[in-house]
């Protein structure tokens, strides 16, 4: 060890996917103050075309690399997790282009927090250091905060706040943890915490499970996890659509990622403590959210809870710990971002300015009934969405399904195994509401223009395409598995 | 033809989703012309099919999931043949009848749907491509009770649909974990059903799986004591989905005993052959006991159906040939007996809008030819010889007469029953003088009524007469399976038992 830092050994490539998007952040500012009244479609475009260019650059690279200190690692769950999160945003910014206007999208200041928020995930997921991954937990936090309350609608500040004060308990909650962790092992890398641990037994075994337990209650408020959840509901109610569609999709990843490799070094200790704080969590947070599902009477609000229940089902991959559970986690999820993507940009497409239906909700149940009548294409579209979610053969989420629990049994959890099943039984019944309301009741509108005041183009072409996905799913399972697969035995998970 | 099952497979669908841009007055004709031609394309497959030969024909086979194992695997024998063809004549022969004119496009699309998820679910032999069809089939019956259905229908449909999704959620992981086994016992992943059949299973792992399995078969087909979503289903569905879901749709789950269970379990077959049969025989008899107590055309037949699907499972658990071809062959004069007595509870209903029997009486005098089919068709259902009926039930007792005679008596019982709750029926609503004002204006069958059941009486009484070129080719593939089934059994008992019950017993 020189005492210089050549700069070669910082590999600043590694930084490269995060570089790019905080230079276009920084040039849409910029470019905002220059030119005013740009019109949405520029930035939006704009964004989405940094985020290209940003894939671009991460497809480039193959195998771990380390830079930065060794604070960053680049490594085959990152670039995985890196890249679905830059699809899944490229996807929802282009939401904005909706027909009817928000002010939101006439902001730049809307496109550079995005941008920051993705960098944030992309820090958080290509890390190994604690306090690399609290850093951009914080930084992506922050700026999804921004952008719910920049919807500029009540329930969108009861929302950021809530989502706020809760994601600050959380942020104590990791600090606290990591604290435990260095007073502990003295360092805040995850593979030195664990090579320390290991060498004395984990011991002193208090500490170790007060960590731990910080540690999963800061990660499990990122990934809704039973008891940590109630701030979804509300929050999803009150963001937008789309956002509310990213929150699903987009923060779990990255969540998913860090307890995947915190998980990992403490599975290996075989405390078994451990693994029965796992399987309640994965139980319960399937099951509660699924039970509490069954009584919503707002189909956001549904899918709130059917995300969390997702959440739950896909966190049993981490108990699993496999490399096929690892696997069939990222296959279920990158399948599970199509279909919520379509879900939830429907539901921004049926936003009418009035809550016309209900004076609490704006999308009831009763919002759908007989929407077969008045909209064929959109109907079955929507029950396309619906039965996907419900894990209904052969559409996208149940080939996901299909390979955890296969990954469950395979590996001896068949009480786990029978147990998810039993819960997409369970969750098939409230999918199956809106089907009923929409294909069997009589519609209560007569015209089908208050569907319609918010879509678009744009808004068609993209639940278009979520549609394609969802229905050809089969097709692509072989080539996605084979991709993830190559990419999780690469970082050894 | 190297594809023709999936053109069988596969057109309903095309043709379905072509239907969305048909015009809505032509879109009934256009519903019959698809089902004709899906109709003579199976038939064009019963023309092709080599009877002599036992194992699958017109295999199609290309990996689709290859790491999973999983691949489009599909296939044709003596089993399946029928009941394919069974569910194309069902699905054409309600379309020729249908008169339901609110939303009928969307009606016509779900049908076409329905009939591609049923006639996959019977050719796939990749077992998760299996499953996706035997649960999608659900979701265009929950659309066709729930929509055209009478006033309790939502409600019926989503009881018929969580009921039957519940129960093969099980089954799922029952797949998975026999795919685990396989790929444990040849390092390879494979769903392929011929595969699995290769696998010998040890005891307790079978018991299990056969669990699993049973309980998705047993809600679909329906067996006591998972009947009780079928008589709702049947009383709130329309006729057209009465008609499908009695003829077709309950044979999904007695062709997966004899598909999956039988095969694949031997040793638990043979060791839960008793409390199926005597779950069967209280099929037979407490479901004809309430048959007999219905005051509700459609609800007798419905418990019927429950009734003679009591002696299907009977004779499939017989283990042998007469018993497992007799029940399949019942499986198809059921399946047309049946959906034609839904049919004409149907005709009747659109005349009266009532199904009580009570509402009816003497309407031999007013609807002769009405009565006259029907007659045709009760007779059939009870099982009086040279009908269809009669063929199958007989060779399902017979076959299970080698098992165990008392089972058999009881289960016979139930003819005795069938033709007391069936000739109970036709006394109320047919003879006698006619006692309600409203009866006497009925109109005798029509043309396009007509057209749909003459076939069907054609049907019973040739098969009736002369079933052997249907029997023959169920045979060979049956008897293949009996002796994999033996070939694989692990325990000597379950060898001794399917020896003795495939023999006529030893020269004393």
């Amino acid at each position: 060890m020189s005492d210089f830092i050549s700069l070669s050994s910082l590999n600043i490539p590694s930084l490269l996917p995060m570089a790019i998007l905080v230079f276009g952040a920084l040039f849409i500012i910029c470019i905002d103050l220059a030119v005013k009244n740009l019109n949405r479609s520029f930035y939006t475009i704009l964004s989405v075309l940094f985020i290209v260019l940003d894939l671009g650059v991460l497809i480039g690279y193959n195998g771990a690399s380390r830079g930065f200190f060794d604070t960053v690692l680049v490594d085959g769950i990152a670039i995985l997790s890196q890249c679905i999160i830059l699809i899944a945003s490229a996807f929802f910014i282009p939401l904005s282009l909706s027909n009817r206007h928000f002010k939101e999208y006439e902001m730049a200041e809307y496109y550079a927090l995005f941008l920051f928020m993705i960098v944030g995930f992309q820090f958080m997921v290509s890390s190994d250091n604690l306090i690399v991954i609290f850093i951009g937990l914080e930084t992506a936090s922050l700026s999804l905060y921004t952008l719910i309350a920049l919807h500029n609608r009540a329930k969108a500040f009861e929302a950021a706040i809530k989502y706020f004060t809760m994601g600050a308990l959380a942020a104590g909650f990791f600090a606290l943890s990591s604290l435990i962790f260095y007073a502990l092992t003295g360092s805040v890398e995850i593979n030195t915490i664990e090579a320390v641990l290991k060498e004395r037994e984990f011991q002193p075994l208090s500490a170790v499970l007060a960590g731990t337990v910080f540690m999963i209650a800061a990660l499990g408020f990122k990934l809704s996890v039973v008891p940590s959840h109630t701030w979804t509901p509300d929050v999803y109610e009150g963001s937008s659509a789309p956002l509310a569609g990213y929150m699903s999709i987009v923060p779990k990843i990255a969540g998913f990622v860090v307890a995947m490799r915190f998980f990992e070094m403490l599975i290996a200790s075989d405390i078994i403590w451990l693994e029965y704080i796992l399987y309640g969590l994965v139980v319960i947070t399937m099951t509660l959210a699924n039970i509490t599902a069954l009584v919503q009477e707002d189909v956001k609000r549904m899918l709130a809870f059917s995300s969390i229940s997702h959440a739950g089902f896909v966190l049993s991959a981490i108990l699993i710990g496999t490399t096929q559970a690892n696997a069939g986690l990222f296959l279920y999820w990158i399948l599970f971002m199509f279909t919520n993507l379509g879900a939830f940009s429907m539901l921004w497409i049926v936003r009418h300015k009035n809550n016309l239906w209900d004076e609490r909700y704006q999308h009831p149940f009763s919002k759908f009934s007989g929407m077969v009548k008045l909209m064929p294409t959109t109907a079955t579209i929507m029950g396309v969405f619906m039965f996907a979610l419900a894990g209904m053969p052969p559409f996208s989420v149940f080939w996901g399904k299909l390979y955890l629990i296969s990954a469950a049994v395979n590996s001896g959890f068949i009480y786990l195994a029978v147990i998810m099943v039993v819960n997409s039984a369970i969750a098939v019944y409230y999918y199956m509401k809106l089907m009923i309301y929409m294909f069997l009741k009589e519609p209560v509108a007569n015209t089908s223009a208050v569907y319609e005041t918010n879509a678009s183009t744009t808004l068609k072409v993209i639940v278009g395409f979520a549609t394609v996905v969802t229905l050809s799913a089969v097709l692509f399972v072989e080539p996605i598995l084979n991709i993830v697969t190559k990419f999780v035995i690469l970082s050894g998970f | 033809m190297d594809h023709m099952l999936s053109l069988i497979i596969f057109f309903p669908f095309v043709a379905g989703l072509l239907g969305f841009l048909v015009n809505k007055e032509s879109i009934r004709s256009y519903g019959v012309v698809i089902a004709g031609i899906e109709f003579l394309l199976s038939i064009g497959l019963w023309i092709a099919f080599d009877t002599a030969n036992a194992g699958y024909q017109f295999v199609e086979f290309s990996a689709l999931i290859p790491s999973f194992g999983m691949s489009y695997y599909l296939g044709v024998d003596g089993i399946s043949l029928f009941l394919v063809v069974l569910s194309t004549f069902t699905v054409l022969v309600s379309l020729i009848a249908l008169n339901i004119d609110n939303d009928v496009k969307n009606l016509i699309i779900a049908v076409l749907f329905l009939e591609m998820t049923m006639v996959a679910v019977f050719l796939c032999l990749d077992v998760i491509l299996f499953y996706a069809f035997w649960e999608l089939s659900l979701v265009p019956m929950l659309y066709i009770i729930g929509a055209w259905g009478s006033a309790n229908r939502v409600y019926a449909a989503i009881k018929f649909f969580l009921y039957t999704f519940a129960g093969s959620v099980l089954m799922l992981v029952g797949i998975l974990y026999l795919g685990y086994l396989y790929f444990q016992a040849t390092g390879v992943w494979s769903f392929s059903l011929p595969d699995w059949y290769l696998v010998q299973l040890p005891f307790n792992v079978q018991l299990w799986l056969f669990g699993a399995f049973f309980l998705a078969f047993a809600i679909k087909v329906p067996m006591f004591p998972f009947h009780t979503w079928l008589p709702y289903a049947h009383g709130q569905a329309p006729t057209i989905g009465s008609v499908i879901l009695a003829a077709v749709l309950l044979k999904m789950g007695s062709y997966g005993f004899v598909r999956f269970s039988l095969p694949l379990f031997p040793d638990a077959t043979v060791y839960f052959v008793y409390p199926i049969a005597i779950i069967a025989v209280i099929m037979v008899i407490y479901a004809a006991m309430v048959a007999y107590a219905q005051e509700d055309m459609k609800q007798v037949i419905a418990y019927s159906s429950i009734s003679h699907m009591g002696i299907v499972v009977l004779g499939t658990f017989a283990l042998n040939a007469e018993g497992i071809t007799g029940s399949i062959f019942l499986m198809l004069s059921h399946g047309i007996v049946s959906g034609a007595l839904f049919m004409l509870v149907g005709v009747i209903y659109d005349r009266r809008h009532t199904k009580l029997m009570s509402e009816f009486g003497g309407l031999a005098t007013v609807m002769p030819n009405f009565a006259t089919v029907y007659g045709i068709m009760l007779m059939a259902s009870v099982g009086l010889p040279l009908t269809i009926g009669f063929v199958g039930e007989f060779l399902s007792l017979a076959g299970f007469y080698r098992v165990d005679w008392l089972v058999t008596m009881l289960a016979g019982s139930g003819i005795i029953l069938g033709a007391v709750y069936m000739l109970s029926l036709y006394k109320k609503s047919f003879f006698g003088v006619v006692t309600k004002e409203e009866n006497r204006t009925l109109k005798d069958l029509n043309a396009k009524e007509l057209f749909a059941l003459v076939p069907m009486v054609a049907l019973v009484i040739a098969l009736g007469v002369y079933p052997k070129p249907v029997l023959d080719t169920i045979d060979i593939s049956v008897k293949k399976m009996i002796v994999l089934m033996e070939a694989k059994a692990i325990h000597v008992e379950t060898k001794a038992f399917l020896i003795n019950a495939n023999s006529i017993g030893e020269v004393q």
